[in-house]
């Protein structure tokens, strides 16, 4: 019973921080089409950030924070910079300097932040917390970790559901076209969005590199499994995004407290292809409209 | 009020429009009819800064537009309805509606919405619907009012009938009819059905194959019957 406790809770929270990278993913991908393969080292980019704050004598929180504004910085230098002189092409193209972005960026760390991995801190104990004269796998960086993203969830649910802007950045997503028409700024919506996925992005570096190493590559198996949890959700769907990275981070931990711990990445190819087969919308997918 | 002048657009080696003069004047109805591929579509997004022109004037009431980005277009008081539709489907009605009164700038009052569910009460009734529950013609009704939320002068209705019943479109156009009669619009209404757009219109201009073949009033077009016969197929 006590194994069965544990191994959820370290599932919740691993599930938590694939939530939060999928929802980076998402995002770009509903208003873009384009699956962001860079999202990982931008995220990683943005812990080293944080890292050279805190290496510079400054507290952790302001690392925390420094992390979250250069991973809407970047998110929208990217954006501008590099994605939009393909925009309107065929969508390959932007996937396409994604990956290139992916190894860009990977290069540029290790020259910058030197390639070897380094020790980052957390804000809160490791030690799992007792309850009742038993330690649980809890800890307060957990409890952190699935605070944080709640709040950030909350937030962008927010910002999408009962602000202005976040109605037009939904329907700069939705049409683009009938969007300009209402005059929608869409370029700027789309800035908008890759910042915002950025950020979240940034968030799941943090949470991962908490009490743990960070390398120019710490990020890259997270990218594998905030995939499989967005296809799990449906791609097109922030809530699934969450819900998928909930359930595959909770099945990954019972496969990995029960099976075996170097099944998790076959565990996680079965539930892709799994999903592809049984659901290929994912199971969030809005049913596609029919056309009058 | 609207003018084009000498109007020349086309898709790479296809041309769409060759030399289209015309007016929309102030307070009518102006139909622009023809057959599909006319170029009646690329008349209305050139207008309204979705497609660009090659070479000609377009100036609404002394502002020209030839040069304006299309989500500029509501804050000078121009409005596109699109073809097809255009709802965004998985925004809900309200939603839909408060999107186009954030296109003239600043927010959106429920006396905005008020104004509009009281033109279109199905769309009230339907506020917090999906707009992809609606039917065809509560589509039209919610692009329509989406529109006329950014109070616009000029009004583009591009196909309005397309796909709807025949009691449907007259409903619709009867209250395009009261809107300039009340309010004082202006609308280009660009239309297949030339008899239901005709009944409806001050004015006509036919376009074939991207070329104005004859302009007058709608009622003279509707009694020439040699041009209804080469043309506009009723």
């Amino acid at each position: 019973m006590q194994q069965f406790l544990n191994t959820a809770l370290t599932g919740l929270t691993l599930g938590m921080v694939y939530a939060a990278f999928a929802l980076a993913l998402v995002l770009i991908w509903r208003s873009t089409r384009i699956v962001n393969f860079a999202q990982a080292p931008m995220a990683m980019v943005t812990t080293f950030v944080a890292l050279v704050v805190i290496d510079a004598g400054h507290s952790y929180w302001l690392g925390f924070v420094a992390a979250l504004l250069s991973g809407l910085v970047l998110g929208a230098f990217l954006e501008r910079v590099v994605i939009r002189p393909v925009e309107g092409k065929a969508e390959i193209n932007a996937v396409i300097l994604t990956l290139g972005l992916f190894i860009v960026l990977h290069a540029l760390a290790a020259v910058v932040f030197g390639n070897r991995y380094r020790s980052f801190p957390a804000p809160f104990g490791l030690e799992g917390i007792t309850v009742g004269g038993t330690t649980i796998a809890l800890n307060g960086f957990g409890i952190f970790t699935i605070v944080s993203v709640l709040v950030v969830m909350g937030l962008l649910v927010a910002l999408f559901r009962f602000t202005d802007v976040g109605l037009r950045m939904r329907a700069s997503a939705f049409n683009q076209e009938v969007a300009r028409l209402l005059g929608v700024k869409v370029g700027a919506m789309l800035t908008l969005g890759w910042a915002l996925a950025s950020l979240v992005g940034s968030l799941a570096g943090l949470l991962i590199a908490g009490g743990g190493l960070v390398h120019p590559s710490y990020m890259d198996s997270v990218v594998v499994f905030g995939f499989v949890a967005a296809v799990l959700g449906g791609l097109d769907s922030p809530l699934g995004a969450v819900v998928g990275g909930l359930i595959l981070g909770v099945s990954l931990s019972f496969v990995s407290g029960y099976v075996g711990s170097q099944l998790v990445a076959l565990a996680a190819l079965v539930i892709l292809m799994l999903v592809l087969t049984l659901k290929p919308g994912g199971l969030f997918a809005q049913a596609a409209e029919r056309r009058v | 009020m609207l003018t084009l002048t000498g109007l020349c657009a086309g898709y790479g080696p296809v041309t769409a429009l060759e030399d289209v003069s015309l007016t929309a004047r102030e307070g009518e109805i102006t139909a622009v009819l023809g057959a599909n591929g006319a170029g009646k579509t690329t008349l209305l997004r050139t207008v309204s800064g979705l497609h660009r022109a090659r070479s000609g004037d377009i100036d609404l009431a002394g502002t020209r537009l030839d040069t304006v980005a299309a989500e500029r277009m509501p804050r000078l008081g121009l409005a596109h309805v699109p073809e097809g539709r255009g709802v965004i489907t998985e925004l809900t009605v309200e939603e839909n509606l408060r999107l186009g009164g954030l296109g003239r700038g600043g927010r959106v009052s429920t006396s905005d919405l008020a104004r509009i569910t009281d033109l279109f009460p199905v769309l009230g009734d339907r506020s917090a619907a999906l707009a992809s529950t609606l039917s065809g013609g509560e589509r039209q009704m919610l692009v329509i009012g989406r529109a006329l939320m950014a109070r616009p002068t000029m009004l583009l209705l591009d196909e309005p009938s397309l796909g709807l019943a025949p009691r449907i479109v007259a409903q619709i156009f009867g209250l395009v009819r009261t809107l300039v009669r009340e309010e004082g619009l202006s609308v280009l209404l660009v239309e297949q059905n030339a008899r239901s757009a005709l009944s409806v219109a001050d004015h006509g201009v036919v376009l074939n194959l991207g070329r104005v073949v004859a302009d007058a009033p709608a009622d003279e077009l509707a009694g020439d019957d040699q041009l209804r016969h080469a043309y506009l197929g009723f």
